[in-house]
């Protein structure tokens, strides 16, 4: 069975890139873009893995993470963030993030990323 | 074929004379490209200094394949980067084809040449992440400073001699512009800190009169905060051109205004009886004094004249020069009136401090007298709501 990934972005040029990058390695991806329709989204679809940005519109990607860890304590999210900000990556990690990818990101850690959470 | 190219990097070079910002030229060049060549997507990687790797700038192209600007980077030990700047590599440096790499490959088939055939999978690999067809490198004398990297064509035809030297141009001119832009950035980055060098001088220049001049602690700095609140409130009146330059000069003017009672004997100047005739006279001729001084510094313009008339009266009973009424400039009028307003405010050897209110009331007293009206008005808006309270 073909892998799943939620992607919870709301700027659409990265959602949609992010969802062909993953669709090249036989993963498929749904995406919204607000973050009070990421948690329906996920009991949805259950997905393999979250790609959770932090700034959305609806509600902030760390109230996020903490409903789906505490929804599913298996879920796994691997969080957007727009700056290395060690304070909120900590936070992200006590709130269950599996990992995080900091933009601007080389695609080859970006491929590394989909290998160790999605296809391994 | 090839004359549409010719047309178009002419068309290009036009364009970019006359585009003086970096981002700007780029997304034009990638307009170009795109409009010319067919491609599913391009974008242009361009080094950052400040984190020395190499980031997707602008990109453009069919939706899922553009890939955001400001989304995606390169590091430095990237194949797509070490190609281009990895002296050992024996490849031709101005070009990675995708399509050519296993000829490439072939040619370093040897087994002593299993790190070569590892850089070109891993290679291959990179161009495939970023779905690049073809890369073309800008150097600058022999620094990479950006890499234009294109998608697949539409009817997925290779790329012919024509476009490759058409995309070569390009990149080399995209290189150009963006150094010259960049130095322009520069530039004016220097230009920056060389005004601040020079108002820290002129202030410097500005305290010699206080440490002379026992009475006029904090003189200076106040006449300047009142020179630029009259000036804020003239700003809808005032016809000057620039009014960025104007403030500038103002501040400078208001901070030396002072400055020609250098050339005052310190027992005149802090005087505490009446003084005789030649006494004021000698004092009376500070602002001719500092135009002096000021006179050999050509680039002052305005300023001089700020200093040299910044006690004439509206009314042509002020001195050393008896002008009056228009024919005093401006910034001069707005100085000399900011100047009377701390000197009432504050205690002197010949008066105690008058209070704020009175000092206003004594200021309006002399609208169309000492002071210019209009330069009134404007202080008045300022300070008005100071005096009731």
């Amino acid at each position: 069975m073909k892998k799943k990934v939620l992607i919870v972005d709301d700027e659409k040029e990265i959602v949609e890139f992010l969802k062909h990058f993953l669709e090249r390695f036989n993963v498929n991806a749904y995406t919204v873009t607000r973050g009070d329709e990421a948690l329906d989204e996920y009991s949805r679809i259950k997905p393999d893995c979250v790609f959770l940005d932090i700034q959305l519109p609806g509600k902030d990607g760390l109230t996020i993470l903490k409903e789906l860890t505490k929804l599913d304590p298996q879920a796994q999210v691997i969080m957007i963030t727009g700056k290395e900000d060690k304070e909120y990556q900590d936070k992200a990690k006590k709130y269950g993030a599996q990992d995080y990818i900091t933009k601007p990101l080389d695609l080859s850690e970006l491929k590394e990323k989909i290998e160790k959470y999605i296809i391994a | 074929m090839r004359e549409d190219y010719r047309r178009s990097l002419e068309t290009a070079a036009r364009q970019m004379i006359l585009v003086h910002r970096a981002d700007t030229l780029a997304r034009l060049i990638l307009r170009t490209i795109l409009s010319n060549l067919k491609v599913k997507h391009a974008g242009i990687l361009i080094f950052d200094k400040k984190r020395d790797e190499y980031v997707l700038k602008v990109s453009r192209g069919r939706s899922g394949f553009k890939i955001p600007a400001g989304f995606v980077k390169v590091k430095k030990n990237n194949p797509l980067i070490r190609y281009f700047t990895d002296k050992r590599l024996p490849f031709p440096k101005n070009i990675i084809l995708a399509d050519s790499i296993h000829r490439l490959a072939a040619r370093s088939g040897e087994p002593s040449k299993k790190n070569l055939k590892n850089f070109l999978k891993d290679l291959e690999i990179n161009l495939s992440l970023y779905q690049a067809k073809a890369c073309i490198p800008g150097f600058y004398r022999n620094e990479l400073v950006g890499i234009l990297f294109l998608g697949d064509k539409k009817d997925k035809s290779r790329f012919s001699q024509d476009e490759l030297g058409f995309l070569a141009v390009l990149a080399s001119d995209v290189v150009m512009a963006l150094k010259n832009t960049w130095l322009i950035e520069d530039l004016n980055r220097q230009l920056a800190i060389n005004k601040r060098l020079f108002i820290q001088i002129v202030s410097a220049l500005a305290s010699s009169i206080e440490a002379k001049d026992a009475y006029t602690s904090g003189h200076t700095e106040r006449v300047v905060q009142h020179s630029l609140l009259i000036a804020y409130n003239l700003k809808h009146v005032l016809r000057t051109k620039s009014w960025e330059k104007f403030t500038e000069n103002l501040k400078i003017a208001a901070l030396l205004h002072d400055i020609g009672k250098i050339g005052i004997p310190e027992n005149i100047l802090n005087k505490i009886s009446s003084l005789s005739d030649e006494e004021r006279k000698i004092i009376e001729n500070h602002p001719s004094i500092g135009a002096t001084i000021l006179g050999h510094v050509e680039e002052l313009g305005d300023v001089l004249a700020g200093v040299k008339y910044h006690h004439e009266r509206y009314d042509g009973t002020g001195y050393p020069y008896h002008l009056k009424g228009r024919q005093i400039p401006l910034i001069a009028a707005i100085v000399c009136l900011a100047d009377a307003f701390d000197a009432m405010t504050m205690d002197r050897p010949y008066h105690k401090a008058l209070s704020y209110k009175d000092a206003i009331k004594e200021i309006r007293k002399n609208r169309g007298k000492q002071f210019a009206p209009s330069v009134v008005d404007a202080f008045l808006r300022a300070y008005s709501s100071d005096a009731k309270g």
